[in-house]
């Protein structure tokens, strides 16, 4: 089925940009380069390469934070298979405000034994303010993915960044029963790491429902944000403002870092993993890092 | 695996795993006092899946994965300094962190008093200096080799874990006791996948665990500190 869909979408994405599938290797590999610099005291994307199934929608600047230049990858074939690999490189000028996000959720398909890859590096430049929001990704029973994300702040940098993940299509009572999921995140700054994060699940395995691990709960999540230490006192607020002791579907915690905080989510539900983290977010973006708060529509949340 | 251990070392191990080794393991659970409050462990059975799966997926395989490094890295100060870093940043929580830092610190300092000639590898890892780095370092220089210390470390802190769980749940001395019996397969396990682990298969599945640590530092009574 995926298979059809990819084949079925070759020949229209030929015409926007090129396609990298050869007829021997048949998967896609995506790249994209997307850069943004300040001109005129305003972020701009002055580099936006891509391959497909990668392609970048026009810049948009919100107009409750017209500072903020925000930028949505879009995956024209919807879906990854085992084979297929994307690697993204997202290059931010000093003094830039850009929020990158995605158009939809991302799925991996069940593989014949191959993994799907994705590999994003963000270089953030000295005063820069990036955001990494992209949407739920969704590993089918059987698919095989793995992600590596590496950040590297200049001085002064601020990065805030989150993924959700869901363990099978749990909607229609798909467990991972096979299949494989590994994750790699890893922030630098000059040399030295902030944080490391390497996290990996095997379809059937025990971690599943053990406490240890998932709990039998589908939907893991976690948010980042590097570069700005924050208080105690923003800390315990946000707590509050989370109200945690009435989530009675979900598992939630949050702490701090040495250059920031971490926040993480097992639960059932992705967009109430997308929920909570929206309030940390707009919370930071606007008490900590005194930015204009708002949310993109193509999240498709008030 | 069978291990061969010369007298000296032997005797120097069972120090560095004793629990009157002053550097206050026992006032850590890593989590285990929020799974009690929340009513996620209430006897010696659910302590011992716990124990396992932190065994089989939890962040103690790093800690004995780096304790490794810095076992074979001891005369080598930027790797010291890389793996140190590493561990500093793969911490789930401001508490781990603290207790890998505090336990570190207490175990530099008493080594700098028994042998001075150990310095220049703790300048080189820099401070906060980790625990299980500071660990490696000294059975490197007590002529542990590895997969025996990996042993005595987790033998050492799955006892740590067992006595905090006994005042906790509680359980019967008899009870921990019993568990850490029927720990001994995971243990030799566990310390020969960890001590053999590649840079590139440092993984850990451990969200709940993560999240036990997180709730930890809001929890309104508090015997222990992580």
């Amino acid at each position: 089925m995926p298979r059809q869909e990819k084949s079925g979408l070759m020949t229209t994405t030929n015409t926007v940009s090129s396609v990298q599938t050869t007829e021997e290797s048949r998967h896609w590999r995506g790249t994209l380069d997307l850069r943004f610099s300040m001109l005129d005291g305003k972020t701009f994307p002055t580099k936006s390469y891509s391959t497909s199934p990668l392609r970048v929608q026009r810049p948009f600047y919100p107009a409750a934070a017209p500072d903020n230049c925000q930028s949505v990858i879009v995956h024209t074939a919807g879906g990854m298979v085992g084979g297929d690999q994307l690697d993204m490189a997202i290059t931010a000028g000093p003094d830039t405000q850009a929020l990158v996000t995605t158009a939809a959720a991302h799925k991996i398909y069940r593989s014949q034994g191959d993994w799907a890859e994705q590999a994003i590096q963000l270089n953030i430049g000295t005063g820069a303010y990036v955001e990494w929001l992209p949407q739920e990704l969704i590993l089918f029973d059987g698919g095989q993915f793995r992600q590596s994300l590496r950040v590297n702040l200049e001085p002064g940098a601020v990065w805030m960044g989150w993924d959700i993940t869901r363990f099978g299509r749990s909607a229609r009572g798909e467990t991972l029963k096979a299949g494989a999921w590994r994750s790699q995140t890893e922030i630098w700054q000059q040399g030295k790491p902030l944080w490391i994060s390497q996290q990996q699940l095997r379809g059937g395995s025990d971690v599943l429902s053990s406490h240890n691990g998932l709990s039998g709960y589908p939907v893991v999540g976690s948010f980042l944000l590097l570069g700005r230490p924050i208080t105690s006192e923003h800390l315990s607020t946000i707590r509050t403002l989370l109200d945690l002791s009435t989530s009675k579907d979900c598992d939630f915690g949050i702490t701090e870092l040495e250059q920031g905080l971490v926040a993480c989510y097992r639960g059932f539900s992705s967009q109430a993993a997308r929920q909570y983290f929206i309030r940390i977010w707009q919370y930071l973006r606007t008490e900590v890092l005194v930015q204009k708060g708002y949310v993109p529509r193509v999240w498709g949340v008030s | 695996m069978a291990i061969t251990i010369d007298q000296q070392a032997l005797l120097k191990l069972l120090q560095l795993t004793s629990p009157a080794l002053p550097v206050g393991a026992f006032s850590y659970s890593e989590g285990l006092e929020t799974l009690v409050l929340h009513g996620h462990l209430t006897d010696s059975a659910a302590l011992h899946k716990w124990l396992v799966q932190e065994l089989r997926y939890g962040a103690v395989r790093l800690d004995v994965a780096i304790a490794t490094r810095s076992h074979q890295n001891a005369q080598t100060p930027d790797q010291l300094a890389y793996w140190n870093q590493w561990l500093t940043a793969s911490r789930d929580t401001a508490e781990l962190r603290q207790q890998s830092w505090q336990m570190g610190r207490a175990l530099v300092r008493l080594a700098q008093n028994l042998h001075p000639e150990l310095q220049p590898s703790f300048d080189a890892c820099g401070t906060p200096c980790n625990f299980a780095v500071a660990f490696g370092i000294i059975a490197a220089h007590w002529q542990i080799d590895p997969y025996t210390m990996a042993l005595g470390y987790l033998q050492s802190w799955a006892t740590n874990l067992i006595g905090a769980a006994v005042k906790l749940v509680p359980l019967g001395q008899t009870d921990g006791q019993r568990c850490l019996l029927k720990m001994i397969p995971e243990l030799t396990t566990t310390a020969q996948a960890s001590v053999n682990l590649q840079d590139d298969e440092l993984y850990v599945s451990g969200w709940g665990s993560a999240i036990a640590s997180m709730q930890h530092e809001t929890l309104y009574t508090r015997l222990f500190r992580s």
